[in-house]
């Protein structure tokens, strides 16, 4: 009986999460006219007319090349000189305290809510011209990425034993090479979990991408969609479409790292 | 052994590129700290210096002191907005708190499927919150809505939560609980999963009752995770954007306006560059000295 309860609660809390979501789903293989009027559960005959309305009259190829380019720039970006820091910041001894005073300014900016930000952000982009570029979210969202990927790395190079880029050294490695060849092999599973919660944040971001790009020579998805709601408020099969097609890329990218995933998002959050 | 001790006090020196290795960290270091520094720390001094000015067409006019942030403080709709997100906040982590700790609870033991019932648990929170905004649009809508449909099935009228304004406060928290608690249930799963065996094995054994031994084991050792659980979505909660711009605007009224979004809107739309910055830097000043005071409360609880 309690093991029944048990189940039966998960049961619950899975229907919880999902409903919502086949709720759009099933709306998006509606006609409009089935959506506003029929009040069914599950669309009576699947269309696929406004996913092609989607791809024919609008711009979702464009705010899903953006979204990539963004992501996967800014990620890498971020990866690289994040862990050269937390390298340095694990395994080196700095002049002047200097190794606490760089810990707290990154620790500030993990906390600082972006928000504030907003304003002179925007003031400086359209200073420099650089407004509506992919390039000016590339550079903000790998500034924002990187304390991030700094934290989480700082503790698992911690986690490597110092002997053995020692002996790598003596043996005639210089220190790249033994990063490369030891430190980062070692540390692998740590940079999947970073990246795998950089690339969800950084997807996912909207209020930057909002303020600083107008059209869909940079507006990434979650900014194409919100456009898109905007402007066909009343069609709702386009709209759930939208949304169907907005989600996708970031649920596939989870489940090709599911296995890595729970860790990946604990580890982030809680760094 | 004796080997590895000569290895490990051989000074550094000795090993190829020591002149290098002097100047490798601070090289190691430069470019994040440039990019933080860009990107972060300049633009937050340019902010407070934007605070103090008088802005008409996007140019500042001169300079004002502390009047923007004079006039914020006198805002009535912002004071309104600071008081929505309080309300908000509490009552979301409060329920993420509940529920994603019964969830933890239930998950931690092995039953079978339980590795795809916590991944199934977790995409809430994966889900772009532009989306999960516009998901619950379609859920919430008084025509199409999946609450209407259910409540014409049942023999009951249309369902528009989000026109009245005590239900619009009500269905943005429950859009913030259901995409939220997944981060609570992993935050604490983990913090369960770490827990030493012993004083369960225990209790078992002492025959105390599953309410008991959660009351009197669990809980205390679960303290610290919960409160760093708690932090974060507090912090995180505080300053949501994207769901409000797309769900509701801060509507009806001024129901769901949260202080991020009355930010935004006075900069955007209304074009108040200064009153904008000064809001929102006291908003994070706020935000920063809590944190502040989480970090050391959690740091006196790790002893």
């Amino acid at each position: 009986m309690k093991r029944f309860l048990h189940i039966f609660a998960l049961v619950m809390a899975c229907l919880f999460a999902l409903v919502p979501i086949f709720w759009m789903i099933s709306t998006s293989f509606k006609t409009n006219r089935e959506a506003t009027q029929d009040g069914t559960i599950l669309p009576s005959s699947p269309t696929f007319a406004s996913y092609t309305s989607l791809f024919t009259r609008r711009e979702f190829g464009h705010y899903f090349a953006n979204a990539l380019i963004v992501t996967t720039g800014a990620v890498a970006i971020a990866l690289v000189i994040g862990s050269l820091s937390a390298y340095a910041l694990a395994r080196f001894r700095l002049k002047f305290g200097l190794q606490r005073h760089l810990a707290f300014v990154l620790l500030i900016a993990r906390m600082l809510p972006t928000v504030i930000l907003i304003v002179p952000v925007y003031v400086l982009a359209q200073k420099l011209g650089v407004l509506d570029t992919r390039l000016v979210l590339i550079v903000i969202y790998a500034a924002f990425d990187v304390s991030l990927v700094v934290w989480m790395m700082d503790s698992f190079f911690a986690e490597i034993p110092v002997d053995l880029e020692e002996a790598a050294m003596v043996d005639g490695d210089s220190r790249l090479t033994a990063f490369r060849r030891i430190v980062l092999p070692l540390a692998a599973p740590g940079l999947v979990a970073t990246a795998i919660f950089a690339v969800i944040v950084t997807y996912n971001e909207f209020l930057f991408a909002l303020l600083l790009t107008s059209t869909p020579d940079a507006q990434t998805m979650p900014v194409g969609v919100a456009t898109l709601m905007g402007r066909i408020n009343i069609d709702w099969g386009a709209m759930a479409a939208a949304g169907v097609l907005g989600a996708l890329p970031i649920i596939i990218f989870a489940m090709l790292v599911q296995r890595h995933l729970v860790r990946g998002l604990t580890l982030g959050a809680v760094k | 052994m004796a080997d590895v001790a000569a290895e490990r006090t051989r000074p550094i020196e000795r090993v190829r590129g020591a002149g290098l290795e002097k100047v490798l960290p601070y090289l190691f270091l430069a470019p994040a700290l440039l990019l933080v520094l860009a990107v972060i720390a300049y633009p937050m001094i340019r902010g407070f210096q934007i605070s103090t000015q008088f802005y008409r067409f996007g140019r500042p006019l001169r300079s004002v002191g502390l009047d923007n942030y004079r006039e914020a403080l006198d805002d009535k709709v912002f004071r309104a907005a600071v008081w929505t997100t309080i309300r908000y906040v509490f009552f979301a982590v409060l329920f993420e708190t509940l529920l994603g700790l019964v969830l933890a609870m239930l998950c931690v033991r092995e039953l079978p499927f339980i590795r795809a019932v916590r991944l199934v648990l977790i995409i809430p929170m994966i889900v772009t919150p532009v989306i999960v905004g516009l998901v619950f649009r379609l859920l919430y809508a008084s025509d199409v809505g999946l609450l209407t449909i259910i409540s014409h099935n049942l023999g009951g009228g249309d369902v528009g939560l989000l026109s009245k304004e005590g239900s619009a406060f009500w269905a943005i928290v429950l859009l913030d609980v259901w995409e939220w608690t997944p981060l609570m249930f992993l935050i604490l799963l983990a913090g369960l999963q770490s827990m030493p065996q012993e004083p369960f094995e225990a209790a078992k054994v002492d025959g105390a009752s599953g309410w008991r031994t959660f009351l009197d084991h669990t809980l205390p050792l679960l303290k610290p995770v919960l409160a760093v659980a708690i932090v974060l979505r507090t912090l995180d909660a505080f300053t949501t954007f994207d769901q409000i711009y797309v769900l509701t605007q801060g509507g009806p009224g001024t129901s769901t306006q949260l202080v991020a979004y009355y930010g935004y809107d006075s900069f955007f739309r209304f074009q108040r560059y200064g009153f904008a910055a000064a809001m929102l830097i006291m908003c994070a000043l706020v935000l920063l000295a809590f944190s502040a005071m989480a970090v050391r409360m959690l740091r006196r609880m790790d002893r």
